[in-house]
């Protein structure tokens, strides 16, 4: 019996550790490539040209990560790799909004397709998006003195992530899809005496909602 | 007969921790100080068949700035970004033009220099700055505003413009202070070189003068 009230006990502190995320995914691809995309390479970069928010370079290398490890034979390259290679063309200021802007650049700058051509990249993925914490509520005091310290209270807020991921496929010089995804959640800190966080996985589960996806369209094992 | 000795104690490891507890407090009241470090790769972008001369005023090699409400001798933080900005020219221009050249001294009527085609003269112009205290968050945000001088070896001028450059850090996760100003003042020097890359051919006096020194078919493909 005390067995049973312990793994009840366990089970409801691992389902409190982490708070309740709810999340949607949208996709629309064309041209996906039946047979995978067998030795060419991806490079998923974060747009960072609005003025209010950055696509957070931990986010883009979470989606990276996902797909590496989801399918072994697909090579990511890495985000601060392929803009160090291709600076300045790949900067906030000055990277491609349209595939036919990136066109132009190889074009005017044919070193740049010799490049790419070279590291026999198909597919650019380009990810825009951020993720935000919403509305916040309850308070925390917390004291120290000569016999210990400690905290009492509760505090709650809400995070909300966004994400859009573009496909860009050099081969056919064209956009084969756009996958969203959406994601929000209410993480809690309850303290008695220490404060437990108990935060919802907003970012993760986004990251992984866009990674599944993306692992549909590229690999052939999905 | 009795005999005894009284000797000193041996202070010197005592006036030692002293001196260095001394130091220790005295460099505790100094400024913070950043020394702005990062990576400038090489552009990949076709050389303009040019020499390029450049000189950099003693005020740019070693520029710096600190709290705008205070005396350098006052402010509670201090950013060097002189030797930084000398790294970032000298990679970006040595990569877009076909030869640059460093002069012996500022190009003036009279003063002896190698024989290049023009040489550029960079300045720091105007650098504003957010602090988190002004943000709320552990985000930097840095201004600079250059000023461009495009002049024959004996000084006349051929072109003169200003340009803009903006870095932010780019995630305040886990971070220094110290690493979050670097970080910022890095993707401004990085935004710097794009944007010089991107618009130098389009300056309308450099423009006409780039007409000039390699003729109409040459000047086009910029």
């Amino acid at each position: 019996m005390h067995t049973i009230i312990r793994v009840l006990l366990l089970g409801s502190a691992v389902a409190l550790a982490s708070g309740c995320v709810t999340s949607k995914v949208d996709q629309m691809v064309f041209n996906e490539p039946t047979e995978g995309i067998g030795s060419a390479t991806v490079v998923i970069l974060g747009r960072r040209h609005a003025s209010d928010y950055d696509t957070e370079p931990d986010f883009v290398e979470c989606v990276g990560d996902h797909i590496s490890s989801g399918d072994r034979s697909i090579e990511v390259i890495g985000e601060l790799e392929f803009v160090n290679q291709f600076y300045p063309w790949f900067e906030p200021r000055t990277a491609p909004l349209q595939i036919a802007d990136l066109e132009r650049l190889m074009v005017r700058q044919p070193v740049v397709a010799e490049k790419l051509a070279s590291m026999n990249t198909q597919y650019m993925i380009w990810i825009d998006g951020s993720t935000i914490d919403t509305d916040s509520s309850g308070s925390m005091t917390c004291a120290i003195g000569p016999g210990g310290g400690g905290c009492f209270g509760f505090g709650t807020w809400g995070s909300d992530a966004n994400y859009e991921a573009t496909i860009w496929d050099f081969r056919e010089s064209a956009e084969v899809g756009r996958i969203s995804t959406q994601a929000s959640g209410q993480s809690y800190m309850p303290a008695v005496v220490i404060p437990i966080p108990i935060i919802a996985p907003v970012q993760g589960t986004a990251c992984d909602g866009i990674g599944d996806q993306l692992l549909q369209f590229l690999s052939s094992e999905f | 007969m009795s005999d005894s000795t009284t000797s000193a104690p041996d202070c010197k490891p005592l006036l030692w921790l002293a001196v260095a507890l001394l130091l220790g407090l005295l460099a505790g009241c100094g400024p913070a100080t950043v020394v702005v470090d990062g990576d400038f790769p090489p552009p990949t972008m076709m050389k303009l068949p040019l020499t390029l001369g450049v000189w950099y005023d003693k005020d740019f090699t070693t520029h710096e700035f600190f709290d705008e409400a205070t005396s350098r001798t006052e402010s509670s933080w201090l950013v060097t970004t002189g030797q930084a900005q000398v790294e970032m020219w000298d990679s970006m221009l040595q990569g877009m033009f076909r030869r640059v050249v460093p002069m012996t001294g500022k190009p003036a009527p009279g003063q002896m220099n190698p024989s290049v085609d023009a040489v550029l003269i960079p300045e720091v112009a105007e650098l504003q700055y957010a602090i988190p205290a002004h943000t709320n968050v552990k985000v930097y945000e840095i201004w600079i505003r250059y000023r461009f001088q495009l002049v024959t070896t004996g000084g006349n001028p051929i072109a003169e413009w200003t340009m803009p450059a903006y870095g932010k850090t780019p995630t305040a996760f886990l971070q220094s202070d110290q690493e979050a100003v670097n970080l910022a003042a890095v993707m401004a020097l990085r935004d710097a070189g794009a944007n010089f890359a991107n618009s130098f051919a389009r300056v309308p006096a450099v423009q006409a003068w780039l007409q000039q020194v390699l003729g109409d078919q040459q000047e086009a493909s910029l």
